[in-house]
């Protein structure tokens, strides 16, 4: 797969195209809005990831001639401008996602990833790590043989886990997927119900799914690794 | 009434300078007409007066003198005119006294003799036994047989009569006129002031929130029309002022935004990487959350600055206070669950307000936050929604530590902190109760704080009713509340 990443910030780009190498993807890395433009009709890249504020054209320029040429390619938007109208302005010219900085890598790649497998999307109804088994159609959860009993919030905390597992999932991206926007920022909140979700997962097993990063968030994986 | 008001000072002033002129204008007429009268009446009596001492001039030359009595008589009449006319030697012998005037007021008899003053003619005043007043008229004639004094006069009485009736038209004239002109003053300063309320009714109610609304200008080309023109554009470079700091911070925390998410990329890859010591993993981990602090802060300080600068746009929509109380309560219970602390939920639905959802969901999480924060393991708090004095209402209430009445005024000041070294260890931007003011404010809501230190705090937050829906919250007031109650073992 590959990425064409337009960011004018060198340190940015760099541990952003870090990243993505790490996660097996060809990046193609510019800094400036012209070249970007250039780069972008010349191939075929699976992604583009654009940051807004660029030398030479903006992002937004870009993203419009680019979607005058090429309407299916994915596009990420980076920005450090949150507002709402931003977002809203971008998305509807035809940016996929869009992402204000500062973001985890771990964000970036979940949705870049989610981007990629647009097409044949991979929603399996079972999803599995280890012994652990969550069935997203009768919403049932079992580790080994033993059901677990999960409140809805905890399910929804498991689920979004374990659709990413393997990966670190900061604290503020469990909150924006599981709970909503008005939680940025009370971090405990996470920190309690994954408690309550460790307690009933991996207590009486030993073999524990659910790891902490400090300072990075959560994640939960089969282990071999860690 | 205002007596310190500027219509009625006015007013006053005016009349007290309407008054004092009046009396004096009075005053001057009175003593004008009344020096007047008495020179007319003098000049008379002595016209008179020199006419008898010619008469009796002659009449001694010609030896005649005794017939003077029936002469004068005849030819001055003095009782018909209401006169005296007496004529004496300088011994003091009588030589002709008038008879008594036919209005019977005046009796020659009893007029004393006025002391001698002059060689010449003067002029001299005498007193009746009953207290009336005389003005005479003294003319000393020279003649061969010795001096001769003429003295003619009259009573002071029909001048004291034009002055009284004077008097009387004055006493009675005036109080109207200042009445009327008090009332009239009164209604016009009114109507002209009239313009200054309406002016201090909207300036009244301009805050740092509302600064781009100007007062109305009366085009009137006054006083007034410059003065609210100034404050105007006084408030025009307040108002820039203002945006030119919101802007600023917006701008830093922009500008802030990419190092930061450089440094937080970087210390990830750090964390990545495998052959890190547990320490060294440790210290990145503690980095990586000072990190995610660091953006929350510039995130909340944004929010606030857009808030203040009045650049957000506000969703408007039907939504139910209770019901955003109790579902954000349920999905924060476990927060409270971990420090024993029980939650108490009154908040029936139907509070029914118009608003933002998220951010005012934002509103009840910050609050809760707070609450739970600053109450000691096995606190309560008591979270409540009603309709009440045509508000909605929603009040947090905790048992905690509460804040210290010095304290109380700045909460609402971005990173005040009432106990700095607490507050820091509780963790907290430091912003969550000015995004709670701010978005109150944005909703023209308002937000209070009640504290006790050691007993706890109240927060109220009061946003305007939905309009539509007063029967709703009608409905809901009259509704027996429903309670909810958690507790934890």
């Amino acid at each position: 797969m590959r990425i064409l990443l337009v960011e004018d910030e060198s340190k940015v780009a760099r541990f952003i195209a870090r990243g993505l190498s790490a996660d097996c993807f060809a990046v193609d890395t510019v800094a400036d809005g012209n070249s970007g433009l250039d780069l972008a009709t010349a191939y075929q890249y699976d992604l583009i990831i654009l940051d807004l504020m660029l030398p030479g054209m903006s992002g937004t320029e870009i993203l419009r001639h680019l979607r005058q040429k090429d309407p299916n390619v994915p596009v990420l938007v980076l920005s450090a401008r949150d507002a709402v109208a931003d977002k809203v302005g971008h998305l509807e010219l035809g940016a996929d996602d869009y992402l204000t900085k500062p973001f985890a890598l771990a964000e970036l790649l979940v949705r870049v990833k989610a981007l990629l497998r647009r097409g044949p999307v991979n929603r399996a109804s079972v999803i599995r790590v280890g012994d652990l088994e969550l069935d997203r159609l009768s919403r049932r959860v079992t580790r080994g043989s033993r059901p677990i009993e999960l409140t809805v919030k905890e399910y929804a905390l498991l689920e979004f886990l374990m659709s990413n597992a393997g990966r670190v999932l900061s604290r503020s991206m469990i909150i924006e997927h599981v709970w909503d926007q008005s939680f940025d920022g009370v971090f405990s909140i996470v920190d309690v119900y994954l408690g309550r979700l460790r307690s009933k997962i991996d207590q009486s097993a030993d073999h524990k799914l659910i790891r902490t990063v400090r300072g990075v968030g959560y994640s939960i994986s089969n282990g071999a690794h860690s | 009434m205002n007596v310190k008001s500027i219509h009625f000072r006015m007013t006053a002033w005016y009349a007290g300078l309407l008054v004092s002129l009046l009396i004096l204008f009075g005053a001057s007429v009175y003593f004008g007409l009344r020096s007047y009268l008495e020179r007319t009446v003098r000049a008379a009596l002595s016209e008179q007066a020199r006419a008898v001492g010619e008469e009796i001039d002659e009449r001694v030359t010609d030896k005649r003198l005794p017939t003077i009595v029936n002469y004068l008589n005849e030819k001055f009449a003095p009782q018909l005119n209401a006169r005296f006319i007496r004529v004496t030697n300088v011994t003091g012998g009588v030589l002709y006294l008038s008879k008594r005037t036919s209005d019977r007021l005046l009796e020659p008899a009893v007029v004393p003799t006025p002391p001698r003053q002059s060689e010449h003619e003067y002029a001299s005043e005498a007193f009746l036994p009953n207290g009336k007043r005389v003005l005479v008229q003294v003319f000393p004639v020279v003649t061969p047989d010795g001096t001769v004094i003429v003295e003619v006069g009259s009573l002071y009485g029909p001048i004291e009569a034009v002055l009284s009736g004077l008097m009387m038209t004055f006493a009675l004239g005036m109080p109207v006129i200042v009445a009327v002109a008090i009332g009239g003053g009164y209604l016009l300063t009114r109507r002209a002031m009239r313009k200054v309320d309406e002016i201090t009714v909207q300036a009244e109610h301009i805050s740092s929130n509302n600064l781009s609304e100007r007062l109305p200008v009366f085009e009137t080309g006054d006083e007034l029309e410059r003065l609210t023109m100034a404050l105007n554009r006084m408030m025009e470079r307040l108002d820039d002022a203002f945006q030119h700091i919101n802007r600023f911070s917006a701008d830093v925390s922009h500008e802030l935004r990419t190092p930061l998410t450089i440094l937080r990329g970087e210390l990830e890859a750090a964390v990545q990487q495998e052959r890190l010591t547990p320490e060294l993993l440790d210290l990145v981990g503690s980095a990586l959350e000072e990190t995610e602090r660091l953006r929350t802060i510039v995130d909340q300080l944004l929010i606030v600055s857009r808030l203040d600068a009045g650049g957000v746009q506000m969703e408007r929509v039907p939504l139910d206070l209770g019901q955003l109380a109790t579902s954000t309560v349920e999905q924060m219970l476990l927060l409270a669950e971990e420090k024993s602390i029980t939650v108490r939920c009154d908040a029936p639905p139907g509070v029914e307000v118009e608003g933002d959802p998220s951010r005012l969901k934002q509103v009840v999480v910050n609050l809760l936050d707070n609450a739970i924060r600053y109450t000691a393991e096995g606190g309560s708090i008591s979270v409540s929604a009603a309709t009440q004095n045509g508000w909605a209402t929603l009040m947090v209430a905790d048992n905690g530590a509460g804040i210290p009445p010095e304290a109380l005024p700045h909460v609402f000041e971005r990173f005040y902190r009432a106990d700095k070294a607490r507050s820091r260890y509780s963790g907290g931007s430091g912003l969550g109760l000015s995004i709670v003011n701010a978005i109150c404010t944005a909703h023209r809501g308002e937000v209070e704080i009640a504290s006790t230190e050691g007993v706890g705090t109240t927060v109220t937050i009061r946003l305007r009713p939905a309009d539509g829906h007063k029967a709703a919250s009608r409905r809901a007031e009259s509704a027996t509340p429903l309670l909810q109650e958690w507790r934890v073992q």
